[in-house]
């Protein structure tokens, strides 16, 4: 990884393959970031620009943090932890929970899975109290093995 | 007397022609300097009165100030003493400044005057030749890096011509040390002044309200003035354009501050637009006092001997940075474009120029304000195909000396 600074430009990171061909990722001033692919035997390189949201989903797949992407579940792996998978669901809760505390469901106890976050009216909750109360709208961010995850939205949230 | 008439014929002219040259994919700078041709005294005249060139020369140079005040700023001390990049800003600056210099001569202007075509000539312009790397995609070639840094050098090089200029203007032999030793002392106070007070001043940066820009306005427009009085104190000029290069670095190392590099750069290009507009409006073609023939001839001859320059100091550049005459060969089509640093040259000149030292000065004027519109146009046409031309020239090169280059 060769990285060099242009003065009035961004800063750059480029890195070349075996085969000879280039990928530059340049950090412009301006806060966007410009990919280059280069091949070895290519007149010109393939430019894109890329918002920083965009950038750091691309940056996560590189880095192999995302693997499955199926509907709203996510399965993270990690790279030092090869047998380790965690899946991570979104899903939005149905009536029948609403009014109800994660500790009144016993989310945990009956089925494993433990709720990370709440996200309200555009707001995260992350690690929610036992004792908070479901309001509708919500949708919680839920881990676990896959059986796990499918037990929960069986057993506590009811079909759909 | 009411501005508002001509101030809005400034902004229409500039933000149509302006916004046709982006569609064009050309250069601004000359369409705001065309505006100002076409609106100004060579043009319809259609600025109000005297007061109204006044009032918008004013604003202009507000951009000036602006401008340096950002480079100053932007200006990265560490990175350019690198040898190779020292080498190459010195290759650049020798190979070209002498050719304008030599030209200057030949035409029969004096030292003084061929001093300033040579600088104007010398210096590339960094605003064309960095959107075109970044249009044109060129930032993953390793020549990049050289060109940029190319640009950085002649940002120094550029101060340090505006201080001898201003300091040849101090009219007499004797007080060209005065001028020149008043700028140092101020350039050091001001370093030391925002050393000293950058506790005091970092926090007024981070607010969230006026005080920051206001801050900014009355640092640079204080030192302005300062520069201004102490000009007169002494009878010399002290270039106000120099003190807001050096109070934009003195104020790049103040924590917090580079939040407002958005609301610099903003001020910045409004104000430069005006500045071009202006500069274009003010000058008047003098036909009767030139000859037309030899004007032409002399214009070809700086157009075709300044490129060429480009290309013999980017050769050299690239042969010893690169290893790769061809890659010298596009460092030399990425920085032939001149733009906003010739004009702010000319522009000083013009205002502070002693006229017993420039008795040529309307064909210097002349020169420099066509040289510039030419090649900003003709220059960014060369950075946007400087792949296929330097593979040409290598053609031809190889055509010619066969052996040269296996």
């Amino acid at each position: 990884m060769q990285i060099s600074e242009l003065p009035e430009i961004g800063t750059k990171y480029e890195i070349e393959s075996p085969k000879g061909d280039k990928v530059a990722v340049i950090f412009l001033t301006t806060g966007e970031i410009e990919l280059y692919v280069l091949e070895s035997d290519a007149a010109k390189p393939t430019v894109t620009r890329l918002t920083t949201a965009e950038a750091r989903r691309l940056g996560s797949v590189l880095t192999g943090a995302l693997l499955t992407i199926e509907h709203e579940d996510v399965e993270v792996s990690f790279a030092d932890i090869s047998d380790l998978r965690i899946h991570i669901h979104v899903c939005p809760i149905t009536k029948s929970v609403v009014g109800k505390s994660i500790e009144d469901l016993a989310i945990r106890k009956k089925t494993g899975v433990t709720v990370v976050a709440i996200s309200r009216k555009g707001q995260s909750i992350v690690s929610p109290p036992p004792e908070m109360v479901f309001e509708e709208g919500d949708l919680i961010v839920a881990i676990g093995e896959r059986a796990q995850i499918k037990a929960c939205q069986q057993v506590i949230l009811g079909p759909g | 007397m009411n501005f508002l008439l001509d101030l809005a014929i400034v902004m229409v002219s500039c933000l149509a022609l302006g916004l046709a040259s982006k569609y064009l994919k050309q250069a601004s700078i000359p369409a705001y300097i065309i505006a100002g041709l076409l609106l100004g005294k060579s043009g319809l005249g259609l600025i109000s009165s005297e007061a109204s060139y006044d009032f918008i020369s004013w604003l202009g140079k507000i951009g000036v100030i602006l401008l340096m005040f950002y480079i100053g700023m932007e200006f990265n001390y560490k990175g350019i003493k690198e040898p190779r990049r020292l080498f190459a800003g010195c290759t650049d600056f020798v190979v070209n400044f002498s050719v304008g210099f030599l030209l200057g001569h030949v035409i029969g202007l004096n030292l003084v005057e061929a001093f300033i075509l040579a600088s104007a000539v010398y210096i590339s312009s960094s605003a064309i030749v960095i959107s075109s790397l970044i249009e044109n995609k060129r930032l993953i070639y390793p020549e990049a890096e050289t060109v940029v840094w190319l640009m950085v050098f002649e940002d120094i090089i550029l101060a340090i011509l505006l201080v001898i200029l201003t300091s040849i203007m101090a009219g007499s032999l004797a007080m060209i040390p005065v001028s020149l030793a008043a700028t140092l002392l101020l350039i050091v106070f001001i370093l030391a002044f925002i050393r000293r007070l950058s506790n005091f001043i970092a926090p007024l940066f981070e607010r969230d309200d006026e005080i920051p820009v206001l801050l900014i306005f009355a640092l640079i427009f204080g030192f302005s003035a300062l520069a201004y009085l102490m000009g007169i104190l002494l009878h010399c000029h002290i270039s106000e354009v120099i003190v807001a290069f050096f109070l934009g670095s003195a104020l790049a190392g103040v924590k917090s501050f580079r939040k407002l590099l958005g609301t610099i750069i903003s001020f910045k290009s409004l104000f430069l637009t005006i500045f071009f507009f202006s500069f274009g409006m003010m000058f008047e073609f003098q036909f009767a006092t030139l000859n037309a023939a030899d004007f032409v001839l002399a214009l070809l001859a700086l157009i075709v001997l300044s490129i060429l320059g480009k290309f013999v100091s980017g050769a050299i550049i690239g042969k010893r940075l690169h290893g790769s005459l061809e890659t010298g060969l596009r460092v030399g089509a990425y920085t032939t474009p001149r733009g906003e640093f010739s004009v702010v040259l000319i522009m000083i000149v013009m205002e502070i120029g002693v006229l017993e030292l420039l008795p040529s000065i309307e064909l210097l004027l002349a020169l420099v304000v066509t040289y510039v519109i030419i090649l900003s146009i003709v220059g960014s046409f060369f950075a946007k195909h400087g792949n296929r031309i330097s593979k040409r020239m290598m053609v031809g090169f190889n055509k010619l000396m066969p052996r040269a280059h296996r």
